[in-house]
């Protein structure tokens, strides 16, 4: 038997996610509703001049356009209202009178809630034809959409309390009284024949009906109440990024599965993704192809990564040294490039690689070589991007090797000299042990960072030659910002990325780990 | 044992690290001698001494003008604001939950931390669309207020894992001593532990003044009006596609790097330990 | 707290309220911007209830921002933009037709050239303000007699390599640079009918001739803008071909005077550069669209285009301006005129956008010598085809 009280709680809880996807749903019905009734109404309005030639509430009848013998694009219409022509003096109904001679019958609903009916009036019984004479213009008065049912709601939620309520203290039905109770809420949404959202609702109610049974509910509760300091302080930072993060993170899933064009979204499920997914028709080299980008990225991963290791790693041997002289000096100095701001650091580059003034090719030419068109070959061009990162990441690198470095005793060394061994002896088995632990977390890190290095691919190469330089992430904001606002592909590029970051996040990461640990 | 090493090894070292030093500092030393050398195109000489002085690009940086306004210095006030009210945002906020991070134990608090952690280093600009479409709707795109609001997505997470680490330092006996006297958990915050995060605080709000500042790409996509502009934008435009003022970026990247590379030096010892400890904790 | 305050005041006061009145969005700058902010405030002067706001848009991100911020509502009520992209502005519904509030009288305020090439399907898309054209500038110091022919040019080419310089600088790797030479040669981007004719054998010829003058040293390899600004004022190129704006790229000093293009000596043709219409462009969203339009008629009336013709040197498509002293005796401005009669109108339909960057990409092929002629063009219509499946 449960507690009249927990039942309450539960109740109120799974109800309020309840009502909000009725709202929801209410919403989406709503507008779907309003469009069909504006433009039915629309219609009618346009049968009652085309029948019986009296002027209609909404609908104009409009009649060709006569040119300006000097300027054809100047034109001028008649309409005909309370049975004369006059000139036609309102800008709308021209232009949707033009609208029609260059895209045939319109049905919709405007930007402000009224039914927009274009069609062709003249010969009735002949197939409208786009040199229509008389043009038919049907536009209704913004309706108001339908209210928010609140009677409704309120009554199914104080008849799901009632239910609830009852179920708890007879006996053994309180789980099904709670079933009871949320299935109620969802009678509203299957009378609107909101059918997902009823199913939501239901499978929502069975979920906490089962938790019930095994007291999760209970154990929620508990734990909230017992921790409530911990989460009292941890609210205001999780509130913030649900708001900042989590809602543009699923708006960002969402939209992938909508496309985009000019101003309207419409619904188009996978195709986005697959689109992508397949590389959209197009050869593995060419750069518009998904698997082409992402093999891009992944080389240029592998290579920086590489590098900035390879270079702090033996730049952290040689500046632990401790006959060197100014070893501060030179760890000031190899910081530098980390120091200034990357943007900075990327439009620098990009100056020394002009093709006329800039400092490489200035230099091969004081060397002998003709200079290079560093951007118009994809080699030099990812090569140019590539020492430019190379030249910002390292010191990251070698700042953890030294601190690592430093961790390692003296007197290992000093046992290993004893032993008599060699120089690669004792990098092998002592120096990479202790280096390994530091690097691998930096293995990680800078992995992550050079994938999603923006501003290095979009200021140095700009993708030259031709977008084959770009990496997935410049790839998605030219999808978002550049390639004519195709937003829903770019969000689902961006969907995609981030499930190759988590991949990669969840299990490359933990390789590196355990290579280290093993 | 002091092992003296072989000359020849001595010479190969120091030689190699005086050639990566010259390649470490030569870009910088280009944009300087742009900065100092008139003329709005990149010079012929591959010097790193510039052949003519001249502060005619600081004068025009600091001069130019539109409408009747100092466009420098509207930049500067941009890019001050910004990032300022990101660090504000950023560490009030974060403060608490790090807190929580650090002395409590509760059921999804390992979940916490490493969504904390992901979130941080996933880039910003997967998120750049649906925040776009988002503060459309908003209408809030073209305005610091906009700007700030995304600056905040980044900073939250990192002042979280940056003063959590912080605060793990911080012995608890002082807390417990106070709770023990009857004080609540949010007095002991507010009386004990702020005032003596005051160094952890003043790192972390660097930090992300630092990361605000150098924001680049969030603030071109964003603001369309040319006055409200930050600094990076700015200084990107001056070097765009169309016109090339290499004189104006060269003295404009002088101006907006040197303080933020003067923080860095003095914050980098702190950074890496920040960021490893995380990797390696979390 | 306090710290607090002041940052939301700073912010709040860094807003300015554009909203109730008409906000232009423009990405000039130097002599242009200042011509355009007189007639503004000429505008705001005489209807203080509808204020006037300029915006400076930087132009390599404008016509982007533009399109992703008129669907929403974000946009400017007007713009001033070149003519190339209405169709494809007209077609996704981000431009308001404007021939409903035009009459003839008002219409004949423009040169005929100019309102025709803001013509779309049948509409009126936006008032012309300048329009513009390349033309062949001449250092008067290396060149005696302006060449009128493209041999008379190439002529100049071993007295200049003498000097270590070119005869001809110009951004040849861009395609509205190399127009010239395309229509110049017969060939063209668009056919009579509209479709796409890219891949002809006068095209071919065009490129082999562009490849020809960087192989025989008389013009540099693909330079961008600036170089071929400091070549000229370095008096390392003897003729530039240019727009109107490189007069404010010129040095002082240097002798220098306009001339139309040359004609090509191959077909007797003139070089015929692409015409571009700098117009001002109705947002579909504009708040109030009838006092945008009386700006728009404001901003492109005789005085306002006596005005930019002054104070800018704009070629102005109202033929009135030039009965104006001042402007009548500006010698630059009749070579542009004059230049205008050779010019053919840029293709507008939506599918020209896609063109521009395959073509350039073809353009550096050949410049470099690594491509023929025909078969970088049949890349260039392989290309297109798929932009536009």
């Amino acid at each position: 038997m449960i507690d009249l009280g927990r039942q309450m709680r539960d109740f109120v809880v799974v109800a309020i996610l309840a009502i909000l996807i009725a709202t929801c749903a209410f919403v989406v019905v709503r507008n779907t509703e309003l469009t069909s009734h504006q433009i039915a109404l629309a219609d009618r309005a346009i049968d009652t001049i085309h029948d019986s030639r009296a002027p209609s509430a909404h609908a104009v009848v409009v009649g060709p356009a006569t040119a300006s013998r000097k300027h054809p694009f100047l034109r001028k219409r008649q309409v005909f209202d309370r049975g004369i022509w006059r000139p036609l003096t309102d800008k709308q109904l021209y232009d949707m009178a033009t609208r029609y001679e260059r895209q045939g019958e319109i049905a919709e609903l405007t930007a402000d809630g009224r039914g927009l009916v274009v069609r062709c009036i003249d010969q009735p019984g002949l197939p409208s034809s786009r040199s229509c004479t008389s043009i038919a213009i049907a536009i209704t008065e913004p309706a108001k959409p339908a209210p928010y049912p609140f009677l409704v709601l309120i009554g199914v939620l104080g008849l799901g309390a009632a239910i609830a309520a009852a179920g708890a203290l007879i006996g053994r039905a309180g789980r099904a009284g709670m079933f009871a109770a949320i299935a109620v809420l969802a009678v509203p949404t299957m009378l609107w024949h909101a059918w997902i959202a009823a199913s939501a609702i239901l499978l929502l109610g069975g979920a906490v009906a089962l938790a019930q049974r095994v007291a999760l509910t209970d154990r929620i509760a508990a734990a909230l109440v017992k921790n409530r300091t911990a989460l009292s302080f941890l609210a205001p930072a999780a509130i913030a990024m649900f708001v900042l993060v989590a809602t543009p993170f699923f708006i960002g899933i969402v939209l992938g599965f909508y496309d985009h064009h000019a101003g309207r979204w419409s619904f188009v499920g996978l195709s986005n993704f697959t689109e992508i997914l397949s590389g959209s028709g197009r050869a593995l080299d060419d750069p518009l192809n998904f698997w082409f980008i992402l093999g891009v990225t992944v080389l240029w991963t592998i290579a920086n990564v590489a590098l900035h290791v390879t270079i702090g790693v033996s730049l952290a041997l040689a500046l632990s040294r401790k006959w060197i002289f100014g070893r501060g000096i030179f760890r000031m100095l190899f910081i530098l490039p980390w120091a200034i701001p990357n943007y900075i650091t990327a439009l620098m580059w990009k100056g020394m690689f002009d093709e006329q003034y800039g400092a490489m090719n200035l230099m091969l030419h004081k060397a002998g070589f003709s200079g290079a068109s560093w951007f118009h070959h994809w080699a030099t061009s990812f090569g140019a991007n590539v020492a430019t990162n190379t030249w910002l990441g390292f010191p990251f690198m070698m700042v953890v090797a030294l601190g690592a470095l430093e961790t390692i005793p003296k007197e290992l060394y000093e046992a290993a000299d004893v032993d008599g061994a060699s120089a690669w002896q004792r990098f092998r088995h002592i120096t990479l042990p202790h280096l390994r632990p530091a690097l691998g977390p930096a293995v990680a890190l800078g992995s992550i960072w050079t994938f999603n290095m923006f501003n290095v691919i979009y200021l140095v190469s700009a993708g030259k030659p031709n977008n084959s330089t770009n990496i997935l992430v410049t790839d998605a904001y030219r999808w978002a910002f550049e390639r004519n606002e195709s937003y829903g592909m770019a969000a689902a590029y961006g969907t995609i990325i981030f499930l190759i970051l988590l991949l990669w996040t969840v299990f490359g990461t933990r390789i590196v780990r355990s290579k280290e640990d093993a | 044992m002091k092992r003296r090493p072989r000359l020849l090894t001595m010479v190969a070292t120091y030689a190699a690290l005086i050639v990566l030093v010259c390649v470490v500092l030569y870009p910088v030393l280009l944009v300087c001698k742009k900065a100092f050398e008139p003329g709005r195109t990149l010079s012929t000489s591959i010097s790193p001494v510039p052949a003519t002085f001249t502060g005619q690009h600081f004068v025009d940086l600091f001069t130019s003008s539109s409408r009747g306004e100092l466009t420098f210095l509207r930049h500067t006030l941009n890019s001050v604001v910004a990032a300022l009210a990101t660090t504000v945002v950023g560490v009030v906020l974060s403060c608490t939950a790090a807190y929580a991070l650090s002395r409590f134990r509760f059921p999804g608090r390992k979940l916490g931390l490493t969504t904390f952690l992901v979130v941080q280093m996933f880039p910003a600009t997967l998120l750049l669309l649906p925040l776009y479409v988002v503060l459309d709707r908003l209408g809030l795109l073209n305005s610091l207020v906009g700007l700030v609001l995304v600056y905040s997505t980044t900073a939250i997470p990192f002042c979280v894992w940056t003063l959590k680490g912080y605060f793990d330092t911080l012995p608890r006996e002082l807390e417990e001593a106070a709770r023990i006297d009857g004080a609540s958990q949010w007095m002991v915050f507010r009386r004990i532990i702020l005032p003596l995060a005051r160094p952890g605080l003043s790192v972390t709000a660097l930090f992300s003044f630092m990361t605000a500042w150098n924001e680049f790409i969030m603030a071109s996509t964003f603001m369309t009006d040319e006055s409200k502009y930050t600094l990076p934008v700015l200084i990107q435009s001056s070097v765009g596609r169309f016109t090339q003022d290499w004189g104006f970026f060269a003295a404009g990247a002088v101006v907006t790097s040197i303080p933020v590379m003067i923080a860095f030096y003095v914050l980098q010892k702190y950074l890496v330990g920040g960021l490893t400890a995380g990797a390696v904790k979390g | 707290m306090k710290l607090l305050v002041l940052l939301f005041a700073l912010i709040a006061c860094g807003e300015p309220r554009e909203r109730g009145g008409v906000v232009l969005w423009h990405a000039y700058n130097g002599l242009e911007r200042t011509a355009l902010e007189e007639t503004a405030a000429r505008w705001n002067a005489e209807h203080p209830e509808t204020p006037l706001t300029l915006i400076a848009v930087p132009y390599d991100s404008f016509a982007d921002k533009l399109t992703s911020a008129v669907p929403h509502g974000n946009g400017p009520d007007l713009f001033i933009f070149n003519e190339d992209r209405i169709g494809s502005w007209a077609e996704s519904g981000i431009i308001e037709p404007i021939e409903f509030w035009v009459d003839d009288a008002l219409a004949d305020r423009f040169t005929d050239q100019a309102t025709r090439a803001l013509a779309y399907r049948g509409s009126l898309w936006g008032l012309p303000v300048a329009v513009k054209s390349l033309v062949l500038y001449v250092r008067t110091d290396l060149v005696k007699q302006p060449p009128r022919t493209t041999n008379e040019l190439l002529a100049l080419a071993p007295a200049m390599k003498k000097r270590n310089g070119y005869a001809l600088a110009y951004v040849n790797g861009n395609l509205y640079f190399h127009a010239p030479w395309l229509h110049g040669f017969g060939g063209s981007v668009m056919d009579d009918t509209g479709r796409l004719s890219i891949s002809t054998a006068q095209a071919a010829d065009a490129m082999a001739f562009a490849r020809k003058l960087v192989a025989d040293g008389v013009a540099p390899s693909e330079p961008e803008s600036p170089m071929v600004a400091t070549l000229f004022n370095e008096g390392k190129a003897a003729t530039v071909i240019s727009g109107p704006w490189f007069v404010t790229d010129i040095a002082k000093n240097t002798p220098w005077q306009v001339v139309t293009l040359p004609i090509v000596s191959e077909t007797g043709k003139p070089a015929a550069p692409f015409l571009g219409v700098e117009s001002i462009l109705m947002s579909s969203q504009a708040h109030d669209k009838t006092a945008a339009f009386a700006v728009m008629s404001a901003l492109t009336n005789d005085a306002a285009a006596i005005t930019r013709a002054k104070v800018a040197r704009q070629v102005v498509a109202n033929p009135a301006a030039y009965a104006d002293a001042a402007v009548a005796r500006d010698p630059a401005l009749h070579v542009f005129l004059a230049q205008l009669e050779q010019t053919v109108p840029t293709p507008k339909v939506p599918a020209m956008r896609t063109v521009w960057t395959p073509y350039e990409n073809a353009l550096g092929e050949v410049l470099a010598g690594r491509s023929t002629p025909s078969a970088a063009l049949e890349k260039v219509v392989d290309e297109v085809k798929k932009f536009n499946k």
